[in-house]
């Protein structure tokens, strides 16, 4: 009996050794994994492999998809101006706003570190998106340019810097501009602001909120989910003299719900104000009591009637996330230079990439700072006029 | 006092409570006839959402119906009740009916089964995207006043008023037709009823359709009144439902109406009211079918069971 004991303590003690033992390999094989990743050259070739993580399904899918079109309209371009070289474009649907949280975008991203070919990407899309997907795209090495998140401190914490980068300002930029015209040429006085509950909206609610109780605004405050259909309720707690409902929000089906249900408990002349995550025709058919905020976009430029003709929509949401591909396309040309490249190079050439006024779709120069941030960043505010935003400041 | 607050949350709850009502009924009559909980039946009302939906569209969407918008409702609400009728009774017919000899806990894990196989179903065909009724378009939502700050809109009267009339049309179905008579006897003693020459199968099978039909009724309503369906909104409204019904007393038609109103006024009145309400309506609802169960564990209406030993 003596002797089973000791061969089984024996057992065990191997086990918990050799188990100890393979974890520490891994972990190692792990860390050289990411290494490699980040400088391992890979050949340029003829096609270069940019990722793409959008929500092209789910809730947001209205917005995701103009993101991926965008996307697409850039590679198409570029791919009609280049004979010797192609860019190719692999999409991670990230389903943002659907009932799994931001495990599609997680998955997306390590799809995409575990392709040996993608040196970039363009995405994710929200913030909180940006957040969960940082540790599968740092670990990979890769560095990603989103087109859409706002999210002021995600660029301000140090968790991403160096890999990060935006082709659109900040909520700090967007509440700014989002209250000066409320107050200033909006005249209101008693606002009403709803956040959806996820970190872009109550950090774009808190900063609005305290904007615009310093200039005497009264401002009242509640929240929804983003799971919530029924509005009513919560519209019934609106005080009658309200003038206008800020609405931080990223899923325009939701904000679109809002303002019909609004609309049918008789509170149609109160004014609706949206965040970039609602600049959706959803949102801007409600009428035209409604206002957006969004990013800075040059209507003016060929590529912008170009891309109507070819999606007859007026759907500018994802013009940054075409910037986003081209920043990330020029930055593999630079580094493809002597016909290798690894990640780490492309994200060096991220960090210096400088597109003037003159050929940027944004109407303004696409140069980063350290943070990741566009060193210029205005955001412009939106007007619904039978059914289309058109930009008024 | 803000009345007109009050008086608003009080439409809102009646709303919505009308929609938890037609759920909670199919709950009770399935759980009546055959001690089942059909955790399917919250998806029915989204597949009966969904096909309001598609026959919306096939009659020239919203915006130009090839009928009146009133007419467009009335044959979505036909073709969806008759739709999920057809449903409920397959969804008996292949998933409950060859499990109803065998242990109780066979047909509750086919029911989830069955509710996985809808949801996921929809998220394929479907996609997981929110589709809109666009109700101003169809029917023109009107809000009326009463009073000079009290406002009801016409949908959320036809929501009460069809719930109200399609529980009253069930409760005389029940209780004044040869088939409501063998429901009710089949929900006493099903052995007994079988004996006195009822065909169980087919008595099932009609309470199958009645609730599956009610459960689309329902999807629909809500469809109209908050402007948007998907693929996932049965699970909590059925979970919803299936409070409504346990609070009202599982097994009792007016039970479920009243277990239905009662989680509704509970959810807009905890968002018009209590702190944080807005966001945590659900943890009131949940609450309030806790302390039912500490109080009253037969529920409302519900009577409790007798056990000879």
């Amino acid at each position: 009996m003596k002797k089973v004991v000791v061969a089984a303590g024996l057992a065990a003690a191997v086990a918990v050794l050799a188990t100890a033992a393979w974890g520490s390999t891994r972990g190692a094989s792990k860390v050289a994994s990411a290494t490699n990743a980040d400088t391992a050259l890979v050949k340029c070739g003829k096609t270069r492999t940019i990722g793409l993580l959008a929500p092209a399904t789910g809730p947001a899918a209205s917005i995701g998809i103009n993101q991926v079109h965008w996307a697409n309209f850039f590679k198409n371009t570029y791919n009609r101006t280049h004979k010797t070289k192609k860019i190719k474009i692999i999409l991670e649907d990230t389903m943002l706003g659907s009932a799994n949280g931001t495990a599609e975008a997680v998955k997306g991203a390590q799809a995409l570190g575990s392709n040996a070919s993608v040196l970039g990407v363009v995405g994710p899309a929200g913030s909180n998106e940006v957040k969960a997907t940082t540790g599968a795209l740092k670990g990979a090495g890769l560095g990603f340019v989103s087109g859409s998140a706002t999210n002021a401190s995600i660029a301000t914490d140090g968790t991403r810097t160096g890999y990060f980068f935006r082709t659109v300002p900040t909520d700090d930029d967007q509440s700014k501009s989002v209250a000066k015209y409320m107050v200033g040429t909006l005249k209101v006085k008693r606002v009403y602001i709803i956040d959806d509950q996820e970190a872009y909206s109550t950090g774009l609610a808190d900063s609005v909120q305290t904007l615009l109780t310093a200039q005497g605004v009264t401002v009242g405050r509640d929240g929804v989910s983003q799971q919530q259909s029924d509005f009513t309720a919560i519209i019934n707690k609106i005080p009658r003299n309200t003038q206008l409902v800020y609405l931080p929000w990223q899923l325009p089906p939701k904000g679109q719900a809002f303002g019909q249900q609004m609309k049918s408990l008789g509170r149609a002349g109160t004014k609706l104000m949206g965040s970039d995550g609602l600049f959706d025709p959803a949102f801007s058919g409600l009428g035209n009591n409604v206002y957006d905020s969004f990013f800075p976009v040059n209507p003016q430029d060929a590529r912008v009637a170009a891309f109507k003709k070819i999606h007859h929509g007026t759907e500018l949401f994802g013009a940054p996330s075409y910037v986003a591909a081209q920043v990330v396309s020029g930055a593999i040309d630079r580094a493809c230079k002597n016909g290798t490249a690894s990640r780490a190079e492309v994200r060096a050439q991220i960090k210096k990439t400088n597109i003037p006024v003159t050929v940027s779709l944004l109407g303004l120069p696409v140069k980063f700072a350290k943070t990741g941030n566009l060193v210029q960043h205005p955001f412009g505010i939106y007007h619904s006029v039978k059914g289309v935003f058109v930009r008024v400041a | 006092m803000n009345w007109s607050l009050f008086f608003g949350e009080l439409v809102s709850g009646l709303t919505l409570g009308s929609i938890y009502a037609l759920i909670a009924l199919g709950y009770t009559m399935v759980y009546g006839i055959l001690k089942l909980l059909n955790f399917a039946h919250g998806d029915v009302y989204m597949v009966g959402a969904f096909i309001g939906f598609f026959v919306l569209q096939w009659l020239g969407g919203p915006l130009k119906p090839v009928v009146t918008g009133w007419l467009a409702v009335a044959i979505m609400f036909a073709v969806a009740m008759i739709g999920c009728g057809a449903l409920g009774v397959g969804i008996e017919r292949f998933a409950y009916r060859p499990l109803r000899n065998a242990p109780r806990i066979a047909p509750l894990i086919s029911a989830l089964g069955v509710s996985i196989f809808l949801q996921n179903s929809a998220l394929l065909l479907w996609g997981p995207q929110f589709r809109n009724y666009d109700s101003f378009d169809l029917v023109g939502v009107k809000s009326y006043h009463i009073g000079s700050n009290f406002f009801i809109s016409n949908i959320q009267i036809l929501t009460i008023s069809v719930s109200i009339a399609l529980t009253i049309a069930l409760t005389l179905v029940v209780s004044r037709t040869r088939t409501g008579k063998a429901m009710r006897a089949t929900s006493f003693d099903r052995d007994a009823a079988e004996m006195m020459g009822i065909s169980i199968d087919r008595v099932i099978s009609f309470t199958f359709f009645l609730g599956s039909a009610l459960a689309a009724a329902g999807g629909i309503m809500f469809g109209l009144v908050f402007g948007q369906i998907f693929s996932l909104m049965g699970f909590t409204a059925g979970l919803k439902g299936f409070t409504a019904a346990v609070v009202g007393g599982i097994g009792s038609i007016p039970g479920a109406v009243l277990g239905g109103f009662l989680i509704g006024l509970t959810e807009a009145f905890a968002t018009g009211y209590l702190p944080g309400g807005s966001v945590y309506a659900n943890l009131y609802v949940f609450a309030l079918l806790i302390a039912m169960f500490l109080i009253r564990p037969s529920g409302l209406l519900g009577s409790p069971v007798i056990q000879k030993v």
